[in-house]
């Protein structure tokens, strides 16, 4: 997984015809945006779509469209202040760091498996979200369970999609 | 005599006030109070509510002073964590140094920099309904 940059807007375009252009697999090729949202006077916060599958190789773009607040789209990893491991062993942690409106921030999915993440300030109002990275065809055995729940506030660990949904939606939407 | 110079006391003391108002009437407010977007990474201005100022020391149930886009205080805002609204804790004495106030609007928050607990918004309006459109956007 490599992370790449912020403020990406304007971006994408030119990126998705280069890579047509080297003949990878199609659906590899789309970006799936996460809209970072909020109601106007900051009592509900969410991510939207809250759970999506994807194929390896694929880009995740978070963008914060929430005028009134800043949001973060952040791995439960170690090496995030310490968090449970919730994303595959093999894989890369990120950190967005803190997003201000129309500020944006992708990721490039490799390895396969579950991978969980939450926004720093709003992790308490279950603003978190879920990521599954593998062929939906192939249910082997290669999704491990989540399981590391250590620390985190019951509003999150209610509010994840369950692996399921999305192996059977694809999106999942929260609102 | 008594009664002139109670008069006086009550002039000055009324003067006074009128003088407090006025250092925190326009932006930016006198110190110790700070521009919450310098403090914690925050929008400048925020849809519904303003331009935040606040003393870092009062954090987080503030006061926080709320001003429009020509620097005019519209409200005064605190934030109560919903976790502190319990039978152990009160929150007493918040300075109010924003004046007369208009109307008063509670509702909660799911958090955000600088107060990322659940809060409660207590805001106290110091202009009328109406003119909360000057804060809308
Ligand atoms: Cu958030």
């Amino acid at each position: 997984m490599t992370i790449a940059r912020r403020h990406m807007l304007g971006w994408g375009g030119g990126l998705i015809a280069a890579i047509s252009l080297s003949g990878r697999d199609v659906w590899a090729q789309e970006v799936v945006e996460i809209r970072m949202q909020g109601r106007a006077d900051g009592s509900h916060v969410w991510f939207d779509p809250i759970g999506v599958l994807i194929k390896p190789g694929q880009t995740v773009r978070w963008i914060n469209l929430n005028p009134g607040n800043s949001h973060t789209t952040t791995a439960y990893h170690p090496a995030n202040f310490g968090r449970p491991l919730r994303i595959p062993e093999a894989a890369k942690s990120w950190a967005s760091d803190y997003l201000l409106p129309d500020e944006s921030f992708s990721v490039i999915f490799t390895k396969q498996g579950v991978y969980d993440y939450y926004c720093i300030p709003h992790e308490h109002a279950g603003m978190v979200g879920r990521i599954i990275v593998g062929k939906p065809e192939s249910h082997g055995g290669w999704m491990e369970p989540v399981t590391a729940s250590r620390g985190l506030p019951d509003e999150a660990l209610e509010a994840f999609p369950t692996v399921e949904e999305i192996m059977a939606k694809r999106i999942v939407r929260q609102v | 005599m008594k009664k002139l110079l109670l008069v006086s006391a009550l002039t000055l003391s009324g003067s006074l006030c009128a003088m407090a108002a006025q250092e925190v009437a326009k932006s930016p407010p006198a110190a110790p109070y700070q521009q919450v977007s310098k403090l914690v990474k925050l929008p400048d201005f925020l849809p519904g509510m303003g331009q935040l100022f606040v003393d870092p020391a009062t954090l987080p149930a503030g006061p926080f002073l709320a001003y429009d886009h020509d620097g005019r205080l519209v409200s005064t805002i605190y934030m109560l964590p919903t976790k502190d609204l319990n039978p152990d804790k009160s929150f007493a004495d918040l300075a109010a140094p924003g004046g007369n106030v208009d109307h008063v609007d509670v509702y909660y928050n799911a958090g955000h920099p600088g107060v990322e607990e659940p809060h409660v918004h207590v805001v106290l309006w110091h202009v009328t309904a109406a003119d909360e459109a000057s804060v809308a956007k």
